[in-house]
């Protein structure tokens, strides 16, 4: 896959750079334009969708209004605007089939009011029409980013161009699913498996909006359709395997995520093997991923709603973060601390216990980050009671993993409002235990002089080493 | 000291590395991993069989860093385990590395065990290697399932019968495998796999995975499948494609997914070579006509760029092959020219000149030129440039002539277009434009341009155009030179902006190769000299950088006369670098004396 990927990424950027060479003459004289500049005209850019559509599309002649239908004629009338609304179009040409896009905008905007009021309209009959015009409309393979450098915080997503008729078809299938003469076990012949496979394939969308609807609509399909819950797992799974490890490309998975989160509070205990597999082999890992600050918080409210439900988990999962912890972004850092927090807020002694020690290690490392804001982060913890109680009642062990990096700080540390914060933690571990804090401070040099030796040693040891190696 | 005791303190290190592959430090760990293979040695290849390697294969859960040193560490670690017949002993830590998560150690795992495939005997791949890759095949997770699809192809050549029909059956579960992962992993290998497998059963059993594959219901897979389905219609020869597989390649041509698309187009060349000249004519000049009109921009662009090599590449009479070329590709060709998508426009203009050899002179000058001429035009610099970066091969067919007219308006236009990558791409198309238009036409339209980009803003621009002097000067020769060249460097060396002077003594240095030294000594010399007096020691320590590099066209007689002295007052320079550099090229010019 990766070869495909950047086959086309490499063909998206050179169209990209296209893009931006035509009308430029006013840099010459200042090739060094802001860079906001440079974004405003590559905003609000709208895509076509990738309909394959190897004929034109016919010309749309406007239907009877179904008010004005005999109320014996009104469902044929249904079925055939239903046919009509089949018919897709070119969005990426502004100008083309004007007045059949109007016809068919004010058909799908009818649908919508009609099946709201009306009663009885979701019959046997009219449901494979329903889910025909509903599929033919919404699954496309979406377009390419135009933007290969895409980066979901900081640009304006492309939004989808034939949205005018997008938006009341999902308008229109929500209302249909949210109908109280909807029937899910004669709808499941038509909203099968391989449709819930192409629906979940468009959370890749890069209209906000249109994920928006994706999300309610798999909701309610999720709450409906009972047969495909597990399925709608699996695929949601397999969806995140491929973002981690082959593509790390993927619109939707906030929204996926928040699916999730709800899901995951209606888990019946004791949790089975398949959801335990899932948090640590599928949402741990996402914590890898570049774009983690898409979808940090859903990710962490998932990880929290499962520890709420099951705390033997915590140290599979602590771990799992300690495992990813972020060595270079700092941004990212902040998120993990963030989280860490959120675990301990609703973690049981017990479990603490058995993952202080790694983790106050990392955060004797993060306390001791360069960055001020990482540093300052992990510093308020030492607001929150719950966790000072944890730490106060494990102070023998906790002190000495932090005490030698605040000590250090308290003396090296660039940012003074850093400095501040450590002493006030200094103050609170000398409070706490005294004694323990005077042994620390008297052991703190020679402990220094022993590690320098330690890392003097290694140093020699492979040089020797290296001696050897050339021998 | 006793021998014993020696081969002790020779082990000393080693001991402390094994413990360091423990310590708390993921960088010391990693230290110690990329040491291994000394560790090995230093062990010996008994000990690394019996301690090392089954210490390494339980201490395996590790940052990914570490293990991805570790899989291709272990790849090539046989001879430091005894040679080929222990091979296998490597195979269990390799085993839990192509388990886990991250792709890239899952790959390098890979990579290493198809490495160490080879060097088992028939025997041992039976004994060691298939089970492993029975194991993998049905491993829980998928990891496990997607590392094995690439070790099938390594090991099953050389063993028995009956074991290769489990293979298959392996791999056929593979295809079908639950989760897309496994079976994008499968459909990628098959075609590797076919190339091992007996035909018989490559057309029994490995066609209906591949078709299986080729009508997935994700276009991820899909697409991969394509990629093999060149390297089967390769194998099964043109009868058996047609017959067996072309149903299947049909589809992919008319796949509702643009990436299917994307891949036939990508690949269609190949698939040209495999099916060979009459399957060809029968459907892949009708496909190729539909993926040239595709609705996707990116499939419309990437069979863009395949018109010259599928053209070219037509098995057929010379006849023949102008006539697909003028009737059925050509008026796709010519839509794509006024495409809405600039890609795809520049795209075909990189290729498009490379049509007129294969459809001769009068239908280049009929057809094609008036092509040329509009992407001359095009509003997109990409495109001019690309047509004009690829003037020769109509050059050959019909001269420049026909085209310059519309190529001067391009030319100048890209030469002053703001962005300097442009500038600087079309200078480097000047030394081949001028050869081609002759030094009249080139004094007349484009002298004027050349001089312009010595002054440029952007020193890549100002670069460029001094090696594109010295070019032009070689195409030219040296009487053009001293008319036309000469006296705008002479302008440069009196210019107000300092730049510009550093500019005149790079053409200086540039010239000097391509002048008789004669020449350099009555013109460019004097000029040099006089810029010894300079106000800003740059230029200063560049006129003694360039007499330095003069030296060649000078005889001892006027360096003693002219040079030396001014070399002599500028290592007395109140700058240190320009003292520097006067002194430097005093000692080096005196060596050659």
């Amino acid at each position: 896959m990766s070869v495909v990927k950047k086959a086309f990424e490499g063909s998206g950027k050179k169209a990209q750079a296209a893009a931006q060479d035509s009308p430029a003459k006013a840099d010459r004289l200042d090739p060094f334009r802001n860079k906001n500049e440079i974004k405003s005209k590559k905003q609000k850019r709208s895509q076509g969708s990738s309909h394959y559509r190897p004929k034109a599309p016919t010309e749309l002649t406007p239907l009877p209004l179904l008010k004005d239908a005999a109320s014996g004629d009104q469902l044929d009338l249904f079925v055939k605007k239903m046919q009509q609304c089949c018919v897709v179009f070119d969005f990426s040409d502004p100008v083309s089939d004007l007045k059949s896009k109007e016809v068919k905008r004010t058909c799908l905007n009818e649908l919508v009011d009609f099946v709201t009021v009306t009663r009885g309209v979701l019959q046997d009959a009219t449901y494979p029409e329903i889910v025909r015009m509903i599929a033919c409309n919404i699954f496309r393979t979406l377009p390419l980013s135009d933007n290969v450098d895409f980066d979901p915080e900081e640009d304006d997503p492309t939004l989808e161009a034939s949205w005018p008729h997008l938006q009341f078809v999902y308008e229109f299938f929500l209302r249909v699913l949210e109908s109280p003469d909807f029937q899910p076990s004669v709808a499941k012949k038509y909203i099968d498996q391989r449709f819930v496979l192409q629906l979940l394939e468009l959370f890749d969308s890069e209209d906000p909006r249109e994920r928006d609807f994706l999300k309610t609509v798999l909701h309610r399909i999720y709450g409906k359709f009972l047969g495909l819950r597990a399925f709608i797992r699996k695929q949601i799974n397999n969806i995140f395997l491929r973002f981690i490890y082959e593509t790390e490309m993927f619109n939707g998975v906030g929204e996926l995520l928040e699916i999730l989160g709800s899901i995951i509070n209606g888990f019946a205990l004791p949790l089975k093997a398949e959801h335990k597999q899932f948090l640590v082999k599928v949402l741990m890992p996402l914590h890898k991923a570049k774009s983690l600050g898409m979808f940090h918080a859903q990710l962490a409210y998932c990880v929290v709603q499962f520890l709420e439900k099951d705390s033997s988990l915590t140290e599979q999962v602590v771990l799992g973060l300690l495992k990813f912890w972020p060595r270079t972004v700092s941004s990212k850092e902040i998120m993990f601390l963030g989280e860490i927090e959120e675990i301990l807020d609703v973690i049981e002694p017990a479990q603490f216990e058995k993952i202080m020690r790694p983790l106050f290690k990392q955060i004797a490392k993060s306390v001791s980050s360069s960055h001020f804001q990482v540093a300052e982060r992990s510093l308020f913890y030492w607001n929150n009671e719950y966790i000072m109680s944890l730490v106060e009642e494990n102070n023998e062990v906790l002190m000495p993993i932090l005490f030698p990096a605040l000590y250090r700080i308290s003396r090296e540390h660039w940012n003074q409002t850093i400095v501040a914060l450590v002493y006030n933690v200094l103050k609170g571990f000398m409070e706490m235990n005294t004694k323990l804090f005077d042994d620390l401070t008297n052991a703190y040099k020679a402990e220094r002089q022993k590690e320098r030796k330690r890392d003097k040693d290694r140093d020699d040891l492979l040089r020797k080493f290296d001696e050897l190696a050339i021998k | 000291m006793t021998a014993t005791d020696s081969a002790n303190e020779a082990l000393y290190p080693i001991a402390v590395l094994i413990d360091e592959l423990r310590n708390e430090d993921v960088q010391l760990r990693l230290n110690s991993v990329k040491k291994l293979s000394t560790i090995a040695l230093a062990l010996g290849v008994e000990r690394t069989r019996t301690e090392l390697i089954p210490f390494l294969t339980d201490t395996i859960y590790d940052e990914d860093e570490v293990l991805l040193t570790l899989a291709e560490q272990l790849g090539t670690f046989i001879p430091l385990v005894g040679g080929d017949q222990f091979a296998h002993v490597l195979l269990p830590p390799l085993e839990s590395l192509a388990t886990v998560e991250e792709t890239v150690v899952r790959d390098k795992a890979v990579e290493s065990l198809r490495k160490l495939a080879a060097s088992h005997s028939p025997a041992d791949l039976e004994a060691h290697f298939v089970p492993l890759v029975r194991r993998l095949a049905n491993g829980d997770w998928f990891t496990s399932r997607t590392s094995a699809c690439g070790l099938f192809s390594v090991c099953y050549e050389r063993v028995g019968a009956a074991v290769k029909q489990q293979l298959r059956q392996h791999f056929s579960n593979l295809c079908t495998d639950d989760t897309p992962m496994v079976r994008r992993a499968a459909a990628g290998k098959i075609g590797e796999l076919a190339q091992v497998v007996e035909p018989e059963f490559v057309r029994s059993e490995l066609l209906p995975m591949f078709k299986q594959l080729m009508a997935d219901e994700q276009d991820s897979v899909r697409l991969l499948a394509v990629e093999s389905a060149v390297i089967l219609a390769r194998l099964l020869g043109p009868e058996d494609t047609d017959k067996l597989m072309m149903k299947s390649l049909r589809s992919a041509v008319d796949d509702k997914s643009w990436r299917v698309r994307y891949m036939v187009a990508d690949k269609l060349t190949e698939l040209q070579s495999a099916l060979g000249a009459e399957l060809t004519q029968r459907y892949l000049v009708e496909a190729f006509q539909a993926l040239l009109k595709d609705p996707e921009a990116e499939v419309r662009a990437v069979s863009a760029s395949k018109v010259r090599d599928f053209c070219v590449n037509l098995e057929a009479s010379e006849a023949e092959r102008t006539n697909i070329a003028l009737n059925s590709i050509l008026p796709a060709v010519k839509d794509l020219a006024g495409d809405a998508n600039q890609h795809v426009k520049s795209a075909l203009a990189s290729v498009v000149m490379g049509l007129s050899p294969l459809l001769g002179k009068e239908h280049t000058v009929e057809q094609l030129l008036p092509l040329f001429l509009t992407q001359l035009k095009d509003e997109c610099p990409e495109v001019r440039l690309n047509i004009i970066s690829n003037l020769e091969a109509v050059n050959s067919v019909i001269g420049i002539k026909q085209l310059s007219m519309s190529l001067l308006p391009a030319i100048v236009e890209l030469a002053e277009d703001s962005k300097w990558r442009v500038r600087l791409a079309i200078i480097q198309y000047m030394p081949l434009l001028a050869s081609q238009l002759g030094s009249q036409f080139f004094d007349e339209k484009l002298n004027q341009l050349c001089m312009g980009w010595l002054v440029d803003h952007v020193f890549a621009i100002r670069e460029a155009a001094v090696l594109n002097l010295r070019k032009l000067v070689e195409a030219f020769g040296s009487d053009w030179a001293l008319s036309t060249v000469i006296p705008k460097v002479a302008e440069l060396a009196v210019d107000t902006n300092y730049l510009h002077r550093m500019v005149c003594l790079f053409c200086v240095t540039e010239l000097n190769s391509a002048c008789p030294p004669d020449m350099v000594r009555a013109h460019l010399l004097p000029i040099v000299l006089k810029m010894a007096s300079d106000t800003v020691p740059n230029v200063r320590f560049k006129v003694a950088q360039t007499l330095q590099q003069l030296a060649a066209s000078f005889d001892a007689e006027v360096f003693e006369q002219q040079v030396k002295p001014c070399l002599d007052s500028l290592a007395g320079d109140a700058d240190i670098d320009v003292q520097f550099f006067a002194c430097e090229a005093l000692e080096a010019i005196r060596e050659k004396f």
